[in-house]
Parts: structure tokens; sequence; C-alpha cells
């Protein structure tokens, strides 16, 4: 069975997805073979027309939801593995066109609309060269947060890392690459400093991976970040990297510390979300001012744990039989209105790292992870792009009330026409 | 009766409390690459039972022998259910109504008719079915009512079935378990109605949740207690402060008892203490945060009511505030009464001695509204205490915020001008370092908002001293020196906005974004009239500022010229600045003739 998961608000926008083309041809058997052929014809027509139609409004709509420096979202379908061919799983999951994805479910045929589909045919490079502006934004002294998310099994880590024996990188080592590459062509212009951190997230607890064993246990890690808008991971390490190949080389040590050998269902994969800080810190060298970017690369854990235990977000959270929580509560009360003055959850630590990446004027690319036979996303899901609402600017100028400011105006524009005089301050 | 105590029956009971073992203590240290192990075992289990309890026991009461069987499909159901066999599951939970059917409900089997219905209402529920979940919990709902009304003792615990007599649970025990399935249903009823979007049913049910776990001892204080301080938060979107009040008092109750927090030192010693301390200092500052803002929208609230065309206290208004509050308090005594309260017999006096420290109508005057001011404002520096500035830098500005609107919101109340001015200045003092500090690279959205409201708060300022001067009818060179102080630093702060807006190369887009469209519109106009409203005794000074002032507005109207649906968003300004455009002119050529003529 499918689950399928609406991506509220965000990504959907096309009710021309409905929209079906009449096929004109069956009905036209006493047409003379000219006239039919020119139906044909027609019909071609109207059908390539709907179809670019369709994808420059996809396209036009994104070029807009880019400007507004939203959250992105791109879909990546990854081919068939060798065990699921051999079990004969139908492919449910397809790529119709650059911008939507179409899902088989229990009840027909879904569509979703994406701001990138990429299928198992696209490569490494495909993926990363839409990445790459993010990583210039970085350097400019965005904060930019770059993540893969999906099941277990459904390529998350292969997108982010790569291949173990790294013959097709991932957007890890090839942002890293990225960065150097335009620091050296901006080197005459500005001074960088590059520094970074490598945390693991196991089980809401920050783990320093440039430290390892018993050390690494006692350590508290916290993600914080200061007035002048520095993160800073208190507790762990920070490392200043000076070339694409050192900032790998801490890499590779910062996974073999990871957790991954307790993993059994997924070789590849683990139950650990990896959190990559890399700041740039630049002084331009004409004027003397200085910047910090900040991207973030995360390669979360897999999802199928959740959705075990009935993380759906229309499904009843059962209540806790070990514990007395009643965990779900929280989640109602806080639904009950969309303008509570002050909601005090912060659910997991994950979305409290992440949600430093999503609000005001950060820059986020989100990388949805699919298995062609399979579609599960759960429940971080909605709480990441909850956490991406925007708040308004100021309450005060929203308000169209007559002010004291106003009734003073009006009574100034009175006496401007009726020529009386007015005394210079009272303009 | 006598199969009860037969060998066979010692049999069955030792087999259930194995499936029950296995189920619940033994499935969770199951391996991740088979997870059902133990769940698959009591399974088994329950269907020896099963047979078993099907060739004997023939001779035992008809509804007795159905309930008993109806319980082993229940639990063969909830295996189901947890195993991820859905269907097979709904066919044993619907065995389990079916042989129900034949029962009338008792103190033996009560708990059983609401559980069985708790359990198909959250299969239910999974399948997208919401309503047919509805249905099942709300005769669970219905039917609990109906057992207390006319019954009332204790009722049997599910797993007593199997049991023999001598082990049967206390009175206390089964009161508790029976309630807490009660509890459950009212639990996924709340769900159930937030998911069909009916709010304020899905509060109430909240509401009656969080009582009855505080009422049977079944919570967690530190889940309850943030779980009631939201609710609070509902209660305050909807004015109703009573209950909004009394949300946090119990939260603030409540999350006491989850212990005293550790030291510094401790949290240093241990890994353990470090997160207990930082858990607790956490969910308490959150608390507080949640009664700024209980203060902060009843001030609020109650300025709105009391407000004037023109934002002054309305002294009509006052008096008829005045009277209602009478009336309505004898009401709400009233009311009171049949109100859900928290409270467990040790807490409901500490709650409601909590209560007593702050008023939940809407002050009149001043004395009225400075008492919850106050109590506003230990609230924030407790909230402060833990949302520092470094490492929270979000939050403590939100809660600053919050302080600097508390203060907004007294002054209205505060008749004396010179004090009104004071309060003002307190808000620019604790803004102003902040907005200067913080990168706006960052914080872009922090900072529109600091700028906003300094330059506003600069504006009010100086409006107050020029009304303390012409009430004196002097303007000396000292108070024309603050005042064009005053104006200048409003000026300067809606400038730093406005430049928020412009891109990194310093240019001005042609197109405002939706969320800083009024607001910036609202900037110009402001500008342009803090431009002409300067003071100075040199013509061409005052001619100077007068150019500035019309291209300001002029702005405004041009902008809604080239977009006109920004016409919508600042209808007011808009129509205010055409006039100013076609009216400065006059006066500008005016000034402009005097000034030619002295030379």
């Amino acid at each position: 069975m499918f689950v399928v998961y609406v991506f509220r608000g965000v990504l959907i926008h096309s009710t021309l997805g409905c929209l079906t083309i009449c096929s004109l041809s069956c009905t036209v058997s006493s047409i003379p073979c000219w006239q039919l052929k020119q139906v044909r014809e027609e019909n071609r027509k109207v059908v390539e027309n709907y179809t670019s139609e369709r994808t420059m409004r996809k396209k036009y709509y994104n070029m807009v939801e880019d400007m507004k420096g939203k959250i992105r979202v791109f879909c990546r379908i990854r081919p068939m593995s060798r065990t699921e061919a051999a079990q004969g799983g139908a492919i449910a999951v397809g790529r119709l066109d650059d911008y939507s994805v179409t899902v088989e479910t229990s009840r027909g045929p879904r569509e979703f609309q994406f701001d990138r589909v990429f299928s198992g045919e696209s490569s490494q490079e495909d993926v990363f060269q839409d990445t790459n502006r993010l990583i210039q934004s970085a350097i400019d002294g965005f904060n930019v947060c770059i993540f893969a998310y999906g099941q277990t099994g459904s390529g998350k880590t292969f997108t982010m890392v790569g291949d173990r024996d790294q013959r097709s990188p991932g957007i890890m080592p090839r942002a890293f690459n990225a960065v150097f590459d335009i620091l050296q062509e901006n080197a005459t212009k500005f001074d960088f400093k590059v520094s970074v951190y490598m945390l693991e997230l196991y089980n809401d607890r920050l783990q320093d991976l440039f430290v390892s064993g018993a050390e690494a246990q006692s350590r508290r890690v916290e993600i914080k970040r200061n007035r002048k808008g520095l993160v800073f991971a208190q507790g762990a390490e920070t490392k200043e990297a000076s070339s694409a190949g050192e900032l790998f080389a801490m890499f590779q040590q910062a996974c073999a510390n990871r957790h991954n050998a307790a993993t059994k269902m997924n070789v590849e994969s683990s139950r650990s979300h990896l959190i990559i800080g890399i700041m740039v810190e630049s002084r331009n060298l004409t004027n003397g001012s200085v910047s910090f970017g900040k991207l973030s690369l995360v390669d979360l854990a897999g999802s199928e744990r959740a959705a075990k235990t009935g993380a759906k977000d229309d499904q009843l959270k059962e209540a806790n039989s070990i514990n007395k929580s009643l965990s779900a509560l929280g989640d109602v009360i806080s639904a009950l209105s969309s303008d509570l003055p002050h909601i005090p959850y912060r659910n997991s630590k994950l979305t409290q790292i992440m949600q430093d990446s999503l609000g005001g004027n950060a820059k986020t690319l989100m990388v949805v992870n699919v298995s062609p036979s399979d579609c599960n996303l759960d429940e971080t899901l909605t709480s990441l792009i909850y956490a991406t609402r925007v708040k308004t600017i100021t309450n005060i100028a929203q308000r169209n009330l007559e002010s004291k400011e106003i009734a003073q105006l009006k009574e100034v524009i009175m006496k401007l026409r009726s020529g009386q005089p007015v005394e210079d301050e009272e303009v | 009766m006598a199969s009860t105590y037969s060998h066979e029956w010692r049999a069955v009971c030792d087999k259930f409390n194995n499936a029950q073992d296995l189920s619940e203590v033994e499935s969770r240290k199951d391996p991740e690459n088979d997870p059902f192990r133990s769940k698959y075992k009591a399974r088994e289990l329950l269907r020896e039972i099963y047979c078993s309890l099907k060739n004997f026991d023939v001779d035992s009461p008809a509804g007795s022998r159905a309930a008993k069987l109806g319980a082993v499909e229940y639990y063969l159901g909830v295996n189901h259910v947890e195993t991820e066999e859905l269907s097979a599951g709904e066919e044993h939970l619907m065995n389990c109504m079916t042989l129900l059917e034949k029962c009338s409900i008792s103190p033996e089997n009560v708990s059983l008719f609401i559980q069985v219905r708790n359990q198909l209402g959250i299969l239910w529920a999974g399948r997208d079915e919401i309503e047919k979940a509805q249905g099942f919990l709300e005769t669970a709902e219905a039917m609990y009512i109906r057992y207390m009304k006319e019954d009332g003792q204790p009722p049997m615990d599910l797993t007593e079935f199997f049991v023999a007599e001598e082990e049967a649970l206390p009175q206390q025990e089964r009161t508790k378990r029976f309630e807490m399935a009660y509890t459950h249903t009212l639990y996924y009823l709340a769900q159930v109605y937030k998911n069909l979007e009916q709010y304020e049913k899905a509060g109430g049910y909240c509401h009656s949740t969080l009582q009855r776990q505080l009422e049977f001892n079944q919570f967690l204080p530190l889940e309850w207690a943030i779980n009631a301080a939201t609710l609070s938060q509902y209660y305050i979107t909807k004015t109703l402060y009573m209950e909004g009040r009394h949300c946090l008092s119990a939260a603030s109750v409540i999350a006491d008892l989850a212990g005293e927090v550790p030291s510094e030192a401790a949290a240093q010693e241990s890994e353990a203490e470090a997160e207990k301390r930082d858990q607790l200092r956490q969910k308490r500052a959150e608390i507080a945060r949640c009664w700024i803002k209980y203060c902060l929208n009843l001030l609020q609230d109650a300025k709105k009511l009391l407000e004037d065309n023109i934002g002054e206290l309305d002294m009509d208004r006052q008096a008829e505030l005045r009277a209602t509050r009478l009336k309505e308090e004898e009401e709400k005594e009233r009311g009171r009464k049949s109100a859900v309260l928290f409270g467990s017999s040790d807490t409901f006096d500490s709650i409601c001695g909590l209560e007593e420290k702050v008023s939940c109508v809407f002050p009149v005057d001043f004395e009225e509204a400075r008492a919850i001011f106050l109590v506003g404002q230990t609230y924030v520096n407790q909230a402060k205490e833990y949302f520092e500035m470094d490492g929270h830098v979000t939050d403590h500005i939100e809660i600053l915020q919050d302080h600097s609107a508390l203060f907004k919101a007294l002054a209205f109340f505060e008749e004396d001008l010179e004090r009104r001015c004071k309060m003002h200045k307190r808000r620019v003092d604790m803004m102003e370092p902040i907005c200067k500090d913080l990168n706006a690279q960052y914080y872009l959205l922090v900072c529109r908002q600091l700028q906003f409201e300094l330059a506003e708060t600069y504006y009010e300022m100086m409006d107050l001293k020029l009304a303390v001067a012409n009430k004196q009818d002097d303007l000396d060179a000292h108070t024309v020196k603050k005042f064009n102080h005053l104006c200048s630093s409003s000026t300067k702060f809606y400038q730093m906005f406005l430049d928020s807006v412009r891109s990194p190369e310093g240019k001005w887009p042609e197109k405002l974004e939706d969320e800083v469209l009024r607001p910036a519109l609202v900037a110009k106009f402001r500008v342009a009239r803090l431009h002409s409203r300067l003071i100075s005794s040199s013509k061409t000074i005052q001619l100077e500022n007068l150019n500035r002032s019309l291209e300001c507005y002029n702005f405004v109207v041009q902008y809604c010229k080239d977009n006109p649906e920004a016409k919508s968003a600042i209808e007011t300004e808009l129509e205010l600045s055409e006039e100013m455009v076609s009216l400065l002119p006059l006066k500008i050529n005016r000034l402009q003739a005097n000034l030619a003529s002295s030379n």
C-alpha cells in the first residue's frame, strides 16, 4: 500500500495536472481519410502545446518561488535496485517532466510538483549543477542548508555523500571542491577563512565526529548562534581547512567515527543524522568589510522506524503504554489556531537545528529521495515545512487605523487647501 | 464456576500472563531485523488460549463466556494491528464486537466495550476514514458516560478475565485503569476533531484529557505543563482570559513538580544532570513566555476596547467598560463553578493561589494596567535568564520585543505625558543597542522589526514632547533641539529599514515583496511627514526639508501608479500623499518667493 503525502502549501500549485486532452480520433470513422489526418495532426499539436505550456508555467512558478527565497525541493527517483527487480516489483513512481512526479496509489495516480525532478538516469553531476549556485550564496554571507530526505534505502546517502569508493561522489565532496574553487577565483578581492565542524545526531544527542570513542561520549555539544549570526557548535571542535583535500580528509575521519556499524537493515546507510557545517569568513580586501556565511550539509537518517510506529499525519497517535506520555496532545493544541501568540514546542533537536537554516533569510534546498517502487515520507517533513512559516515583519505597520498622525495630517491638508496660514512645524 | 479453578484454567491464565509479558516487555528487546518476534510468539499463545476457551468453560454463563472470548479476540486484534496486519486485526476486533453484542454492559465487560472501540477508532483513522473512527470513539464516550451514571462501581480490567479470583485487582487499580482507557478515548477524539478541523471541539477534548491526566495522576509533569501552557495560548486568541490564566497557573505549578533544577556544578559533573538542568530551565522559561503573552494580550485587548479613533484613552468607553465588567464578573463567578478545572487534591490550592496573583479581566485604568504589567515584567526577567542573548539570539530578542510591547501598552493608560514619554524611552533603551549590534544579514527579519519599532517609538516620543511643550505654551531652544533630535532619530530608523529593502548594490527594487510592501510604503510616508516637521529658523533649511518631504510623498504616489495592485495596501496614506503632492508645491513656491524677496 502506498502512503502519499501532500506537501502542504509549499509545492502544490498546478491545477492543470487534472486537465485531460480529449482524444478526438475515436469517433471519426465516417470522416474521410484526409480529414482524419488533419484532426490527428491538430490533436498532436494541442498535446504538444499543452505540454510546453505546462512546463513553462511550472518554470515561471519556480522562478518566482526562487526569488522569494523560500525552501526549494528537488525530488530524486533512484533506479530499481537488483533486489527490487528480482522481486518483480512494479515501478510506481515516475518522472513526468522536469517538475513533476506521478505516483500510482491504491486510489489511482497522484501527481506531485517539485522545483526539479531527477530520474534514475540523472547523474551526480546533474544533481549538483543545480546546487552549485547555493554554494556561491554561502560564500556571499548567507545561511545555506542542503539536505537529503527519504526512506532508508531511497538513496539519501548516495545523493549527499556518494558511493563508497567515491567513484561517483555526492553533494558533500563536490561542495568541498566547489567552495574552494570559488574562493580561488576571488582570492584577489577577498581574504577567506574556512572552518568546519562535523556532528552526528544520534538518539537526539549531538556528538562531535572529530573526536572518537569515550571522549566523544563525555562531551556535551549544542548548536548555537551569536548576535553576529555566527553559528557555533558549543563543546564541539571546529577545525580550519585550507584546501578541498584537507576538508575531505576531515570528512573521511568523521565518517569513520559514525554509528554505522550498529545498523543491520541497510548496510550503506545509518540511523544517525550527519551534520556538516562549513563556515566561510571573508574579508573584503578593498574596504575591509567582513561577512560570515555558512553552508550546512545534512544527511538525514532513514524514516522507516517512524513509519512503523504510525507517524503519518492523519493517523491517530496512540497513547504510549510504557510511559504516561500522550505525545500528540501538543500537536493537536498547537493546531487549534494558526495564530497562537507563543508556541512553546521544540519537538526535537533536529528541528531545532534545522530551524536556523529554514527561517528568515536562509536559503534551503531539500532533496527528497524516493525509491521507484515505494514512497514513504514521514512527519519530519511536515514539521520541517512547518518551521519555514514566515513571520510578518511589522504588525504595527499592518494596521490601517485612523492614527493620530493621519488625523493631524488631514488637518494640515484642510488648512493648506483653504489657504490658511500653516505653522512651519505643522506641515 | 468449578472450571475456573481447574488445572486447565490455571494453564490458560499462565499462558495469558506469558503472552502479556512477551507483548509488552520482551518485544522491546527484539532485534531490528526481526522486530515482531515476541509479538508473534504472543499471538501463538493467544490462539491457544482461544482454542482452550472454546473447548471448556461451556457451563459458565453465556455472557461471561462470550466476554472472555471477546477479550481474546481483542488481544489478537491488537496484536495483528501492532504487527502491521491491519485487515486481520480488524477482523478480530470485529469478532470481539459481535461477541459483545450478546452481552449487556456490566462491570465485568464495560472496559472491553470501550477499549475495543478505542482500537477500532485508531485503526480506521489510520485508513483515512476519520468519520468511521469518530463513530466508534463517540460510542465509547457515550458508553462511559452512561455506565458512570447508571452503575459507577470500579469495573474489572481486561486482564482480570484471565486471573484467578484471589489475584483480582484492588478497587483503586481497577478505577485507575478504567479511567485511563476513557482518557485515551478523549485523547483520540481530540485528534479526530483536529483532523476534521473542528478546532473548538478539539480544544475542549484536549482540555478534558489534560484534566483527567492530572486527576488520575497519569502524566509527565513537563509534558503536561507545556501542553497546558500551549492551551492557554489558544484561550488567549479567543479572549478567554479566565481559562487562559487557569491553564498557565496549572502549568507553572505542575512544572514545579518535575523537581529542582540541578546546579551548574552538578551539571558539569554528569551529562544526565546537564540534560535535566537544560530541560527544566528551558520548559520553565517557555511557560514564562506564555505568561508574558497572557499579560501583553490582556493589556492590548483592553487598549483596543478603550481607545478612541486616534489611539487615546476614551473616557466614555472607560466608564462603559467599568460597568459591563461589573456585570460580567458576577456572571463569570457563576460560570466558573461549571468550568473544567485542573488540579488534584494536592495541587488545587497552589493553582488557585497562583491565579490570584494576576487579574483575568480587562484593566480600565493605570493602576490595574500596571499590576498586570508588573507580572508580565517579572516573567520577562525569568524568561531572559534562560534565553540569554548569546546562543538564543532570536528568542532573546522576541522576549525583549514583548517587554517593549508591555511598556507600550502600559503607556496608553498613563495620563501624565512626561511619564508616558519616559516609558517609551525605556523601549528605545532596550532595543537600540541590540539593533545596532545585530548582523543584519543573518537576522534580517528581526533587524527590520527592530528598526521599524524604534522609528515608531521615536515618533511617539516626538509627538509627546510637542504636546508637553504646547501645554506649557513655550517652545524654547532646548525643547526645539530635543524635538528635532527625536524627529531625526525616527527618520534614521525608517531610513535604515528602507535601506534593508534595497539590493546589495543599493538599488531600490522595482517591485516590493508582499511582506515589505506596506511597511516600506508606510515608512516612506512617515519619512515625508518627518522631514516637514523638523523645526528650523533658517528658510533655506526649511525649503530643503520641504523638498525632501515632497520627494517622499511623490515616491509613494509614483510607486502606486506603477504598481496599481499596491493601492489597496496603503489606501489612506496614498490618498493623503496625493493631496500633499498637489498642495506642498504651493507652499514651497511661496517659501521660495519669500526667500528671494528677502535676499
